[in-house]
C-alpha cells in the first residue's frame, strides 16, 4: 500500500498519540516513545527525497505525493520540509525534557496530536483549513496546559484555568479573520479591480496574526499562560505552536505576495515588533514573578522576530529563524529551572517567596538564569548572535530603532538580575519545602538533584554555549530556510 | 423539491427573524441570571434557534442543522455538569433564580450593546448573508464580547462566549461556503471548546 507523505506524517503522529494516551501512566515509556516518534518524523521528512517512494515493510511512502480530502489538497512542498523538521525536532527534545517533570501527564499524547495538526496546517494549501487546524491544536493544548501538577508531597504547584481560558479566547478570536480572508481572496479572483477586498483581507490577516503571536495589545494571554501552565507545556506552546504560526505567516506572505509588496509592510512589521519589544522589556524589568518573566521575554523575542521580518530582506528573515531555533534551548533551560523553583515554592513563583532558594537548588537557579540570559539575547547564547545581527541590520537603517531594541532586551536582563539578586539573598522566611538533605541543623541545605534533570540542564547549557560560540552551525540552516521564501529581496 | 424541505424552507424563512432575537434573549438570560440550571435551559433554547437559522443555510440538507442542534445540546449538558461540580465547592445551592452580581450595570451594558448591535445591522449589512442571518451574527458577537468582558473569572461563561462567537462564524462562513469539510471541522472545534471549557471549569476544583 502506497501512502502519500501528508497522510503518513499526520497519521503516524495521531496513531502514536492515541496509543500513548492509553499508556500515559508509564511515563518513562511514553516520554521516550513520543520523543522517538517525533524525532523519527523529523529525520524522515529531512532525508527522504520528495519524489522517491520508500518501502517501510507493509507500506510504502511517497513523501511528495499529494493527499486529496474532499477535493482539498494537502501536500509537502520543498518549502515545508525544514519547518516540519524544526517543529518535530523541538517537540522531540521537549518530550525528553518533560520526562522527569510531568509524571503521568497527558502532555506527551496531546503534544504528538498537536504536532500532527500543526504539521497538517503547514501542509494544507487553503488558508481556512490551516486556520481551523491551528485552532484545534490550540484547543488540544489547553488540556495539558491546565493539568494540575503535584509534587512528591501531593502539593499542587502548577496548572490553572486562567491561562488556558485566555489562550482559548485569543486563538478563537483570531479564527474569523483567517477564515473570512479566504472568502475575500476568492472574491478578489472574481473581481480583480476591487482593491477594497484586498485591504480588508490585509487588515483581517494582520489582526488575526497579531492575536496568535501575542502582539501588543493582545499580549496578556502570553503572561497568563506562562503563569498558569507547567513549564514544559509553556515551552512547547511558545516554540512548537508559535513556531508553526510563524511559518504559517511566512507561507501566507509567500502565497499572497501582494501582501508583502504593499509599501507599508516593512514599516508596519518594524513598528509592531518594536512596540512588542519595548512593552515586553518594560514589563519584564518590573516583574517579580518568574513565570511572567518567561512570558514577557518571549514577547520581546517575538517582537524581535517581527522587526527582523520588517527589514524585508532575506538576512532579516534568516535572523528571525535563528531566533526561533534558539528559543527552545533558552526556554527549555528556563522550564527546567522554573519547575524546580516553583516546586520549592509550592506553586508560588514570586521572587520574595523564593528568596535564598538559589542555595538550595543551585542547578535549577542556574538553568533559569542562563535560559533567561539567552532569551534576553545576551552572550553566550545563539540568541545573542541573532539579536546582534538584528541590531546591526537595524542600525544600518535607523540607529534609534536599534538602540530601542537593545534597551528592550536589556529590560528583560534587568528583570532577571533583580530576580537573581533575590534568589541569592538569604531570607528569614526562606521556604523549607521538600526533601532537603536530612540531619541539617543549620536549616535548608542543597537539595539532592534528580541526576536525569541535572544531565538535561547540563546538555542544554552546553548546547546553548556551544551554539553561542559557533552560531555558524545554525546560521547556515536558517539562511537556507529563508532563501526558500521568495517574497523578500535577496 | 421534497415537500418536507419546501415546508421547512417556508417555516425557517418565517421564523428566522424571531430566531435571531431569540438567540439574543437566551444569551441575555445567561448573562443576567447566575443559576446554572436556568443558564442550561437558555443555552438549549439558544442552540435550537441557531439550528433554525442553519436551516436557512442548509436548505436542502436539514440534517446539518439537526447535527448543529444536537452538538450544541451535548455541549450544554457537559457545561451543566461541570458548572454543578464547581458550584458545589464554591457555594451552597441557592434559590432557583439568583441574579448575577452588578445586575443594574449588566442590564445597562446589555441594552447598550443590543442597541449597538441592532444599529450596526441596520447600517452595515454583512456581505454574503441575508439581513436576519447578519443580525443573528452581530448579536452573537455582541454576546460573546459581553461574556468575555464581564465574566472573566467564570470559565463556563467564557466558554459560552467562545461558542457564541463560533456560532456566528459558522452562520456567516457556511452561508458562503457550505462545504462538508469546513462544517465538519467547525463542529469538531465547537466540541473541543465545550470539552476544554468543561475541563477548565473543574480544573481548579480540589480533588
Amino acid at each position: 500500500m502506497n501512502l502519500p507523505g501528508p497522510l503518513f506524517v499526520v497519521g503516524s503522529l495521531l496513531a502514536a498519540a492515541a496509543g500513548l494516551q492509553i499508556l500515559r501512566r508509564l511515563t518513562l515509556i511514553v516520554a521516550w516513545a513520543s520523543a522517538t516518534v517525533a524525532g523519527a518524523i523529523a529525520v524522515f521528512v529531512t532525508i527522504v527525497p520528495l519524489d522517491q517512494t520508500v518501502d517501510l515493510g507493509p507500506i510504502s511512502v511517497t513523501l511528495g505525493a499529494p493527499l486529496s480530502i474532499l477535493g482539498r489538497v494537502v501536500v509537502i512542498e520543498p518549502v515545508d520540509r525544514l519547518p516540519l523538521t524544526l517543529i518535530a525536532l523541538i517537540a522531540s527534545v521537549l518530550f525528553l525534557v518533560a520526562w522527569r517533570l510531568l509524571p503521568r501527564s497527558n502532555f506527551f499524547a496531546a503534544g504528538l496530536a498537536i504536532l500532527a495538526l500543526l504539521s497538517g496546517a503547514l501542509m494544507v494549501e487553503q488558508v481556512v483549513y490551516a486556520a481551523l487546524l491551528v485552532e484545534i491544536a490550540a484547543l488540544l493544548a489547553i488540556f495539558p496546559l491546565a493539568e494540575p501538577i503535584v509534587d512528591e508531597q501531593g502539593n499542587r504547584y502548577s496548572g490553572g484555568a486562567r491561562g488556558g481560558l485566555q489562550y482559548m479566547v485569543y486563538t478563537t478570536l483570531a479564527l474569523p479573520g483567517l477564515m473570512i480572508t479566504q472568502l475575500l481572496l476568492e472574491q478578489f479572483t472574481v473581481f480583480p479591480n476591487d482593491l477594497g477586498l484586498l485591504q480588508t483581507a490585509t487588515i483581517l490577516l494582520a489582526f488575526s496574526f497579531a492575536l496568535l503571536l501575542g502582539a501588543v495589545p493582545f499580549q496578556s494571554w502570553m503572561s497568563a499562560v506562562a503563569m498558569d501552565g507547567s513549564p514544559p507545556m509553556v515551552t512547547f506552546l511558545f516554540t512548537v505552536n508559535l513556531g508553526a504560526v510563524w511559518f504559517l505567516l511566512l507561507a501566507y506572505l509567500e502565497t499572497y505576495s501582494w501582501l508583502s509588496a504593499q509599501a507599508a509592510f516593512g514599516q508596519l512589521f518594524t513598528l509592531v515588533g518594536l512596540i512588542m519589544m519595548v512593552a515586553g522589556g518594560t514589563l519584564a524589568a518590573t516583574q517579580d514573578r518568574l513565570g511572567r518573566i518567561v512570558g514577557y521575554a518571549t514577547l520581546v523575542d517575538n517582537g524581535a522576530m517581527f522587526v527582523a521580518l520588517g527589514s524585508r530582506h532575506v538576512t532579516g528573515l534568516s535572523l528571525s529563524i535563528m531566533m526561533l531555533i534558539a528559543r527552545p534551548l533558552s526556554l527549555g533551560l528556563m522550564a527546567l529551572g522554573l519547575d524546580g523553583l516553583r516546586r520549592l515554592g509550592q506553586g508560588d513563583d514570586r521572587a520574595e517567596t523564593l528568596a535564598g532558594t538559589a542555595w538550595q537548588v543551585p542547578w535549577r537557579t542556574l538553568a533559569f538564569v542562563m535560559g533567561g540570559i539567552s532569551m534576553a539575547g545576551f552572550p553566550l547564547s545563539l540568541a545573542f548572535a541573532a539579536r546582534w545581527g538584528l541590531y546591526r541590520l537595524l542600525a544600518g537603517a535607523n540607529l534609534f530603532q536599534a538602540v530601542l531594541a537593545l534597551l528592550s532586551s536589556a529590560g528583560v536582563m534587568m528583570g532577571l538580575i533583580n530576580i537573581m539578586r533575590l534568589l541569592l539573598t538569604p531570607s528569614r522566611t526562606m521556604v523549607e519545602v521538600g526533601a532537603t538533605d536530612e540531619g541539617s541543623p543549620d536549616g535548608p541545605r542543597v537539595r539532592r538533584e534528580d541526576p536525569v534533570v541535572l544531565a538535561m540542564i547540563l546538555a542544554l547549557l552546553v548546547g546553548t554555549i556551544v551554539l553561542g560560540l559557533f552560531p555558524q552551525l545554525v546560521s547556515g540552516i536558517a539562511f537556507q530556510m529563508a532563501e526558500e521564501f521568495t517574497f523578500l529581496s535577496q | 423539491m421534497n415537500p418536507f424541505l419546501h415546508w421547512l424552507d417556508r417555516f425557517s424563512d418565517f421564523v428566522s427573524l424571531p430566531a435571531a432575537w431569540g438567540i439574543f434573549v437566551a444569551g441575555a438570560v445567561i448573562y443576567l441570571i447566575s443559576e446554572w440550571r436556568i443558564r442550561f435551559l437558555a443555552l438549549l433554547v439558544q442552540y435550537l434557534f441557531v439550528g433554525v437559522l442553519f436551516t436557512r443555510i442548509f436548505d436542502t440538507r436539514p440534517e446539518m442543522a439537526l447535527m448543529k442542534i444536537i452538538v450544541g445540546w451535548l455541549i450544554s449538558g457537559a457545561l451543566l455538569l461541570s458548572a454543578q461540580i464547581r458550584g458545589r465547592t464554591v457555594r451552597e445551592p441557592g434559590r432557583l433564580v439568583s441574579w448575577a452580581t452588578n445586575l443594574p450595570f449588566r442590564v445597562l451594558v446589555l441594552l447598550t450593546a443590543t442597541a449597538i448591535g441592532w444599529l450596526a445591522s441596520q447600517r452595515f449589512s454583512l456581505p454574503y448573508v441575508s439581513a436576519e442571518l447578519g443580525l443573528a451574527c452581530l448579536l452573537l458577537v455582541v454576546l460573546a464580547l459581553l461574556f468575555f468582558g464581564t465574566e472573566e473569572e467564570d470559565p463556563t461563561i467564557i466558554g459560552v462566549g467562545v461558542l457564541n462567537l463560533l456560532s456566528a462564524l459558522e452562520i456567516f462562513y457556511t452561508a458562503q461556503d457550505p462545504g462538508l469539510l469546513v462544517s465538519g471541522l467547525l463542529v469538531v472545534v465547537s466540541l473541543l471548546v465545550g470539552l476544554a471549557t468543561s475541563y477548565l471549569t473543574v480544573a481548579e476544583v480540589p480533588a
